[in-house]
């Protein structure tokens, strides 16, 4: 018997934080897709739903005066997807959405109700570390950021503070480069065995700056400040690929599950790595 | 009026507009004025004593109507080859999951919230998991008292083994000495999920004389009605089986599901009640394909010609043995291929463990024996710098040859379709396939055979007034397109339209009898019987005109529209509505063909072939097949993509091109899915994917566009119109060819399914220099 | 007991009044109360696509949507679809699309939504397009086929 009691239609970002508030049993409904599949698992059973669906605020991905892009929470994977300012390094946002489960599913998904689930074997999580998107967080006691590469602390654990949502992703001003995201899944449409989550960003004055995120093989996007030196570097170089994917491999802690196991995900990163950047770096070569 | 024939045309099925309008209705979609809903508590011990029931909380929540236990329900057991399974757990608990608890409700939700107020005391035994669990000495039993429960066939069995079948013909040592070459190897496949889009469920009702009406997702009303009055002790007359649309069964509906549970429930609470379980039930309390353990070793003349092969099968058959002894027979009985191999033995264990059953999923055991054996004959040719194909055909099944342990082949198209895979798939310019940077391609080939057939079948024709028609077979339509066919077949055979027949829904109390839709059975064998019961609505409409029309009867023809008259004289005809009116009021009585039959060819020839505990002695008559399929290997993950596929089979004769081709591609994928990444795990005694989230089948994304369905035809002497069976050929050797393949492109033999990125990728890292 | 409140759905152009437990999903109050059973039940966790409706003309898991979030929202289900639906109908039946038709309700409604928004969408596009339903029976030629005759406009 289902425990839900009270279902808020909030108009603020402010107000929904406010709702939450109300008690431990209260969860924030985004777009639905995993939250009612939880609850239709009888994985949780709220007692009250803040549904986002109403907060304008949270809707639409807006151009920022500094050139950067603000995507609300509630943007849904579908725009995302086709998205043309997610261009050049941000590239990796637009094919990440373009992975997450299926067209419909992606109809309903949102960033925001990703980001602030944190499942390990989503999609976003890996790209946005890769993008070093930066976390929005809206709460009474009003606006902070974290960068991505901080926000995600474990399985299903964010940065996020009790009674805080998660309003909106920023991405920085866009420069010359290339994101790509490579998914390997059983299927289309399944949770990633390995996702690769590149971009690369040329510098004005000619350096690269590289961000390298693994999905699907720990708790939270595997990250490792080193491994994106060496890449820079090492001009994407297939040497410092390799060396990077085995740093990121060695960095993974991966599950034996029903989609692999762990010994062939720490097999597969390096080579999905290398493909990675050599892909990353041919195209890189195309834009002169 | 038209004249063409109505048999070989791709017409849409008869339904179709239902079902495109959302009209079509499941079983889930019924709802009955004061319905009750059910659920189910499972057990959580894979093997266990059941102690004691505790339902007090149960039967006081809100909206419960009813809770039983085993301790409801009689000491009766059904199965279709081994009584050995009660309606419900009774006194022990063999798999997780098992239901052990039943309960009605107001509201499905009141039902599965009462389910978990249910406690139930369990005394903990030693869990069978594996076959060697189960073969080990001084094993705990699955079946304390298998020796006594009734089987229908001899069966071998004892201790955990529930059957053991062996069949051989020539002489294996002198096999092996004529052989040049010996290859042996072991394989292992899978359980497979059904994953038919519908659920399993069920409703029933009782009226006030306390009789009950059940409806259900099934692949045979009869099936249903015996195996629910065989598990409650019911008379099958209080029983009538009812069927709305199914939303697809690939076997997993042609045994009972929770059809005696929700009977129970409906008699005990005299309301109807509905139970359709979640998608984590059906996985969980239905059945599977079974994983089979097989050792396969062939031995060869150094041109090619197949001596001898020997093939041992260990199956596991989960907690109850269900059609698990007709599988393992069957898959022995194919493990010989459409191949002469003069000298053969095949020999098989299945073993009960504390799993979920496993049960018939299309191909009925074909699937796993011949990944083995159609795998290694790619070794064998490797070996001996032979074609792959080539091997085949020098090897193939001819005219004149007899099945393995001797029956009698009536009609065999091997020969063409093997040449039309080669032709298509351009199989002679395969070593030109480009692969993109990073890619390996390949193409695999592998060819098959099937039977259609087995057990009793029957038809009425009936010409009612007007002189249209309703056909009744009692057959299901599963969505495989049955009752397309078999109207076609019945307005061909009276040279009536199509939409002058209509065909009646399966129902115990008004159907001939049918075994069911299952072993590609239902074209062959409900058609066969449609069309004899229409030729005798034929004779006695003939019977009338000659006495109209004062002529001979065998002056008389049928013409097209529904119109018998006097050959070559044109103006001299009656049409049906004029004959059945004079046997309605005047003469005769109404016209009523009927026609019922049961396959009875003996699959053994006592001279020929040595057969101990075979469960089918008569099984039904052969199609073949062959299938090509290109692959691309991903060099860095090892991930395989299916990327063309050419699948053709000789059905005889296609009564309906379209849904023959459907047939075929439908099991391609379904065989693409068991080559590359079904499989049901377990961890420990539970399932580790029981959902769609875990348990992946293929998208439009992983079954190629490029699948290409081909149709030989050599007509069967006997089946209507010269038709054989479809519904199972097209899977059988999908995963051997995909293996092929991936050989082919790769160099890396995989012995083991599903062939996932991790098992390719290892076998080709081991299989370079250093790796 | 569970918590029900009215909500007036506006479900294939007709305002509906229904009364669904706050969880009740879209699909439940299709299904139980508005006895429009087209969408189907298949796993209720938004994998087999066999439940999807358009909302908005969107086409959305009726499963993982709750009911009260449906308030104001255009719904349609394949009782109700019509314009390109109907063309996709009768290429479903000319290319023997249809088997089960579990599935079929919602292949219709994805595809309908598919090629309103792509016309002219390419074998690929329509591979994509369909990739979150799965169809257990055709092995999927024959439904990218229908869809492809519609969009590409070769079908009847």
């Amino acid at each position: 018997m289902s425990a839900l009691k009270q279902v808020h239609f909030p108009k603020t970002p402010e107000e929904a934080a406010r709702l939450l508030a109300r008690g431990d049993g209260v969860r924030c409904l985004a777009g639905g897709a995993s939250l009612v599949a939880m609850m239709n698992l009888d994985l949780v059973d709220p007692d009250e739903l803040v549904s986002l669906a109403e907060v304008a605020e949270l809707k639409g991905i807006a151009s920022l005066p500094d050139g950067g892009l603000r995507i609300g929470a509630m943007t849904r994977h579908r725009e995302l997807e086709t998205e043309a300012r997610l261009a050049g390094p941000f590239a990796v946002l637009r094919e990440a959405a373009g992975k997450v489960a299926n067209p419909p599913v992606r109809n309903m998904g949102t960033i925001g109700g990703v980001v602030a689930l944190a499942d390990p074997a989503a999609d976003y999580p890996s790209a946005l570390v890769a993008a070093d998107a930066v976390i929005e967080l809206a709460s009474e006691r009003g606006r902070r950021r974290v960068p991505a590469r901080e926000f995600f602390v474990g399985l299903y654990a964010t940065a996020l503070a009790p009674a805080e949502i998660v309003s909106a992703i920023l991405l920085p001003p866009a420069a010359a480069g290339v994101g790509l995201y490579d998914k390997l899944a059983r299927v289309a449409g399944d949770h990633a065995i390995v996702s690769v989550a590149l971009a690369v960003t040329r510098r004005p004055r000619g350096d690269l700056g590289v961000g390298l995120a693994i999905g699907g093989c720990g708790l939270t996007p595997v990250h490792r400040a080193e491994a994106d030196v060496l890449l820079a570097a090492g001009a994407l170089g297939d040497a410092a690929a390799r060396r990077a994917g085995e740093l990121l491999a060695a960095a993974a802690d991966p599950l034996n599950d029903v989609r692999a196991s762990a010994d062939y995900r720490r097999l597969a990163i390096p080579r999905m790595v290398t493909r990675a950047v050599a892909r990353a770096r041919e195209e890189l070569g195309r834009l002169g | 009026m038209s004249v063409e024939s109505l048999i070989g045309r791709s017409l849409p099925r008869l339904e179709v507009r239902e079902k495109l309008t959302g009209r079509a209705q499941y079983t889930a979609d019924l709802y009955r004025p004061g319905m009750l809903h059910g659920a189910l508590v499972g057990s959580p011990h894979a093997h266990a004593r059941i102690v004691s029931y505790d339902v007090r909380a149960a039967r006081a929540a809100p909206g419960v109507r009813c809770v039983l236990t085993g301790d409801d329900f009689g000491d009766h057991r059904m199965g279709a080859f081994i009584k050995d399974e009660h309606a419900i757990a009774k006194g022990k608990v063999r798999y997780v999951g098992e239901p052990v608890v039943a309960i009605a409700a107001e509201t499905e939700e009141q039902a599965r919230a009462a389910a978990l107020l249910v406690e139930v005391r369990y005394e903990e035994l030693p869990a069978i998991l594996t076959p060697e669990d189960a073969l080990a000495p001084g094993a705990a039993l699955v079946h304390e008292d298998l020796a006594s429960y009734f089987k229908v066939f001899e069966a071998v069995c004892g201790g955990n083994v529930c059957s053991r079948t062996e069949l051989a013909e020539g002489d294996l040592a002198q096999g092996w000495r004529e052989s040049d070459l010996v290859v042996e190897s072991e394989y292992r496949t899978p359980a497979q999920a059904h994953v038919s889009l519908e659920p399993c469920g069920a409703l029933a009702e009782v009226d006030p004389a306390g009789r009950v009406t059940l409806w259900s997702a099934n692949q045979s009303v009869f099936r249903i009605q015996a195996s629910v009055c065989e598990s409650l002790g019911l008379p099958m007359s209080r029983l009538r089986c009812l069927t709305p649309r199914v939303g697809a069964g690939f076997g997993n509906k042609m045994e009972a599901h929770i059809q005696p549970i929700v009977v129970q429930l409906a008699l005990a609470t005299g309301r109807p009640v509905k139970l359709i379980l979640s998608r984590e039930e059906d996985f969980e309390i239905v059945r599977t394909r079974h994983p089979f353990q097989i050792r396969v070793k062939t031995g060869v003349r150094n041109d090619g010609t197949f001596v001898a092969r020997e093939v041992e099968v260990v199956a596991d058959g989960g907690a109850y043995a269900d059609d698990s002894p007709g599988v393992l027979g069957y898959s022995l009985l194919m493990a010989r291929g459409p191949y002469r191999i003069p000298h053969t033995r095949c020999r098989g264990t299945l073993v009960y463990t504390n799993k979920l059953r496993a049960g018939a999923f299309r191909g009925f055991g074909n699937p796993q024996v011949s990944f083995a054996t159609e795998t290694q004959i790619d070794e064998i040719a490797a070996r001996l710098g032979i074609d792959p194909v080539e091997i085949r055909r020098k090897n193939a099944l001819g005219t004149d040859d007899r099945w393995f342990c001797g029956q009698r082949l009536g009609s065999i198209g091997l020969a063409e379709c093997i040449a039309v895979a080669e032709r298509e798939s351009g199989w002679a310019d395969r070593a030109k396939l480009a692969s993109a940077p990073g890619k390996r391609r390949g193409l695999g080939f592998a060819c098959t055979a099937h039977i259609s057939g087995l057990l009793g079948t029957g038809a009425i024709v009936r010409l009612l007034e007007d002189g249209s028609v309703v056909l009744n077979t009692g057959a299901v339509d599963i969505g495989q397109g049955s009752d397309t066919v078999l109207t076609q077949i019945c307005a061909d055979a009276l040279k009536i339209p199509l939409d002058r027949v209509s065909i009646a829904s399966p129902d115990t109390d008004g159907s001939p009898y049918n075994w069911g839709t299952t072993a590609s059975r239902v074209t062959y064998t409900t058609g066969r019987a449609v069309f004899a019961a229409a030729r005798e609505v034929e004779r006695q409409i003939k019977t009338h005109a000659a006495e109209l029309l004062e002529c001979a009867e065998s002056d008389l023809e049928l013409r097209p529209g529904g119109v018998v008259g006097i050959k070559g004289v044109p103006g001299k005809e009656l049409p049906f509505v004029a004959i059945s009116a004079r046997a309605h009021w005047r003469k005769g009585g109404p016209i009523i063909g009927t026609n019922s039959w049961v396959f009875d060819q003996p699959t053994f020839d006592p001279k020929r072939a040595v057969a101990i505990g075979l469960p089918f002695p008569q099984i039904g008559v052969y199609s073949f097949g062959a299938l090509c399929v290109e692959v691309e290997v991903d060099e860095i993950t090892g991930k395989v993509d299916a990327r063309r596929a050419w699948t053709v089979a000789d059905v005889g004769r296609a009564i309906n091109r379209a849904s023959v081709e459907g047939q075929l591609e439908g099991a391609f994928a379904q065989g693409l899915g068991f080559a590359l990444v079904e499989e049901v795990v377990w961890d420990g005694p539970r399932l580790a994917n029981p959902t769609l989230m875990d348990y992946k089948v293929p998208t439009t994304l992983e079954v190629p566009y490029e699948l290409h369905a081909h149709i030989v035809e050599s007509p069967d002497p006997d089946g209507p119109f010269g038709a054989k069976g479809v519904g199972e050929i097209g899977i059988n050797v999908v995963a051997a060819a995909v293996a092929n393949a991936v050989a082919a492109a790769t160099g890396v033999r995989l012995r083991q399914l599903p062939m996932t990125p991790e098992r390719v990728l290892r076998g080709v890292l081991a299989s370079q220099p250093g790796g | 007991m569970s918590v029900r409140q009215t909500l007036v759905l506006r479900v294939n152009d007709a305002e509906r009044e229904v009364r669904p437990a706050l969880h009740d999903t879209l699909l439940t109050v299709l299904r139980d109360e508005l006895q429009l059973t087209g969408a189907k039940r298949g796993c209720n966790h938004g994998v087999c696509g066999a439940c999807t409706v358009l909302v908005d003309g969107r086409p959305v898991r009726a499963c993982l949507t709750l009911a009260h979030t449906c308030r104001g929202a255009a719904i349609t289900t394949i009782e109700g679809v019509t314009g390109i639906a109907d063309r996709l109908r009768s290429a479903f039946e000319d290319a023997n699309a249809v088997q089960c038709g579990f599935c079929t309700s919602a292949m219709v409604l994805v595809a309908a939504a598919l090629v309103a928004e792509r016309p002219g969408a390419s074998i690929e596009e329509i591979r994509t397009g369909l990739s979150g339903n799965l169809c257990r029976c055709t092995g999927y030629r024959k439904i990218v086929d229908a869809v492809c005759a519609v969009a590409q406009g070769t079908g009847r």
